[in-house]
């Protein structure tokens, strides 16, 4: 079934519980315009992985479930499906941590993202020419083992695996953790670029606010399983509670938490 | 001088070979616990019904030897694939644990099936190929090896290229390396773990079949082979019980060890020290070098 809606995702209310007893979201909505890249912001535990992993039915594998509300994909509901079926729709998810297989060789981790696909040699090779163009770093290292090979690299070898599955959707979990801000910068311009040029839509979770909103259409942010706030990326990176909160700038200029520990003290001073 | 040595390269020949019959054993094990980091305990019940149906199939069913060892081999990949969809489907969230538990109950569950179906009284499995030396090599090279030996060390490195060949060039392959490191990551990406365990189980039966003939041809086919089975411990505590070279280079060493320590050092202790002599050896690897020779990580479940 295909959908003529302008939103390749729709997640209305869902409800996650782990084990039947640990609820993680209380009311997640949220939409993913074809062709966009969203980002969804929040602290540790705040549910960001936890609204991917119920989306790619990840969950599962982790005693999770969707209790409530529903997940639409590309018009039709992903309740029924697995993981390997979902990256067989087009969706597939980078797990947080990079995750790649760490006796394969950088070459071998790529191609088994087309693991899905019936692809001859000939066509393989094509495709993974097609990736090295976005991830040149990764060609000279194509035959070193992954587990031998830096962050950044590990984290290319983790989206560029995730490429050759030919997605239509990404879901990017943390993809900048521990990183050096370089790294950040150069992850996400082959994020920027998978997306304009092969038109993948792009689904983000990210701690790191102001680099993923500078890179986003438009962004959520959810606290203790919530979404509280929503706009487009502009909006919310001039929104003050954003930048108080999640920028560490308020009005008062640049903010950080030596600043707010010296106020805390202070007014602890006049009490006295 | 030189006798003493010719019986010395004999008794390490010999042992090395029989080793190989180990580490056949042992490749079972590895296999599965590659992909789901479980130790099989029911390894050696596979082994004794696999070998079982075989006999069954020739000797009660009068089927021609190629056409029994087929029938036996497709056997095991349906044991794979009803373990697959009813134990390990099931358990698919569960721990590594419980895993390795339901390991033991499909054991008792092989054992007994195995002797419901064919009988309990111990068979004869000729292979054609005899357990007596040689003679071109006692003729040529004064030494007393046995043809048997020399089948199960050719059938165990054709088997271990085999299965080289498959992990390293083929696209199931790749899936089960990828599943080995992070099962995780693998389904992520789409590859379908339940394929993947069909194929270790599958392949683990029919390298369990194989070494139940080369063990079953010289102690006969019998309840014993399960027990003899467990030898594959010692070797996978040495070999690392992750490493498919390891694996092999267990056996051997195994195999060797307690030939030499037997013949050596087996008078002092009235003899029949090949029974705890390896174990003794795995002990030793436990305490100096846990992960064994070849492992990737620390042993963890058994």
């Amino acid at each position: 079934m295909s959908n003529n809606s302008a939103n390749i995702l729709d997640i209305k209310n869902i409800e996650v519980m782990y084990d039947n007893v640990i609820l993680a979201l209380h009311d997640v909505s949220l939409k993913v315009p074809k062709g966009k890249v969203v980002a969804l912001l929040g602290a540790n535990g705040a549910g960001k992985s936890t609204t991917l992993k119920a989306v790619s039915t990840m969950l599962a594998s982790e005693r999770g479930k969707v209790t409530k509300g529903s997940i639409d994909y590309d018009g039709t509901s992903i309740d029924k499906q697995n993981p390997s079926q979902m990256v067989g729709l087009g969706m597939v998810q980078v797990l947080e941590g990079r995750r790649c297989f760490g006796h394969l060789t950088v070459e071998e981790n790529i191609i088994s993202g087309a693991y899905s696909r019936k692809l001859s040699k000939g066509d393989i090779n094509q495709e993974l020419e097609k990736i090295y163009t976005y991830f040149i770093r990764l060609k000279e290292r194509r035959k070193s083992q992954a587990a031998f090979t830096s962050g950044g690299e590990q984290q290319m070898i983790a989206v560029a695996r995730a490429m050759m599955a030919k997605p239509k959707m990404l879901l990017l979990d943390e993809p900048t953790m521990g990183l050096a801000p370089q790294l950040v910068a150069e992850i996400f311009n082959i994020v920027k670029e998978l997306n304009q040029k092969e038109g993948v839509s792009i689904l983000l979770a990210e701690q790191n606010t102001n680099v993923a909103l500078k890179n986003s259409d438009y962004g959520y942010i959810i606290e203790t399983g919530r979404v509280m706030l929503d706009g487009t990326a502009e909006s919310l990176l001039n929104n003050e509670q954003v930048k108080e909160l999640y920028l560490g700038i308020s009005k008062k200029g640049r903010k950080n938490f030596r600043d707010v520990l010296k106020e805390e003290s202070l007014t602890k001073k006049k009490i006295n | 001088m030189v006798e003493e040595l010719l019986f010395f390269m004999e008794v390490l020949v010999g042992g090395l070979l029989a080793g190989t019959m180990y580490s056949l054993v042992a490749l079972g094990f590895v296999l599965i616990f590659k992909a789901s980091a479980t130790f099989n305990f029911s390894q050696g019940a596979m082994v004794f019904f696999s070998v079982l149906a075989f006999c069954g199939f020739m000797q009660d069913f009068n089927i021609p030897f190629v056409l029994a060892f087929i029938l036996a081999a497709l056997l095991m990949v349906v044991v794979g694939l009803c373990t697959e969809r009813f134990v390990l489907r099931p358990l698919m969230n569960a721990s590594e644990d419980t895993v390795l538990m339901a390991t033991i109950g499909l054991g008792y569950v092989l054992e007994g099936l195995a002797q419901a179906a064919w009988g309990v009284e111990v068979r004869r499995l000729d292979l054609g190929i005899g357990d007596f030396p040689v003679p071109w090599i006692a003729d040529n090279l004064k030494l007393f090896i046995s043809a048997l030996d020399i089948t199960a060390g050719v059938v165990a490195a054709i088997m271990i290229i085999g299965l080289f060949l498959l992990f390293k060039y083929t696209k199931i392959g790749l899936g089960l390396r990828a599943v080995a490191d992070d099962a995780g990551a693998a389904s992520s990406i789409g590859i379908p773990l339940k394929h993947i365990m069909l194929l270790v189980w599958s392949a683990a039966g029919v390298v369990a079949l194989v070494a139940g003939c080369m063990w079953g041809a010289r102690a006969g086919v019998q309840f014993a082979l399960v027990d003899l089975a467990l030898k594959a411990l010692p070797v996978l505590i040495i070999g690392g019980f992750s490493s498919i070279p390891g694996a092999i280079i267990g056996g051997l060493i195994i195999g060797a060890v307690e030939k030499v320590l037997e013949v050596y050092i087996g008078p002092f202790f009235g003899g029949a020290i090949e029974g705890w002599a390896p174990y003794v050896l795995a002990i030793f690897f436990l305490l100096y070098r846990p992960e064994g020779l070849f492992g990737e990580k620390i042993i963890r479940r058994v």
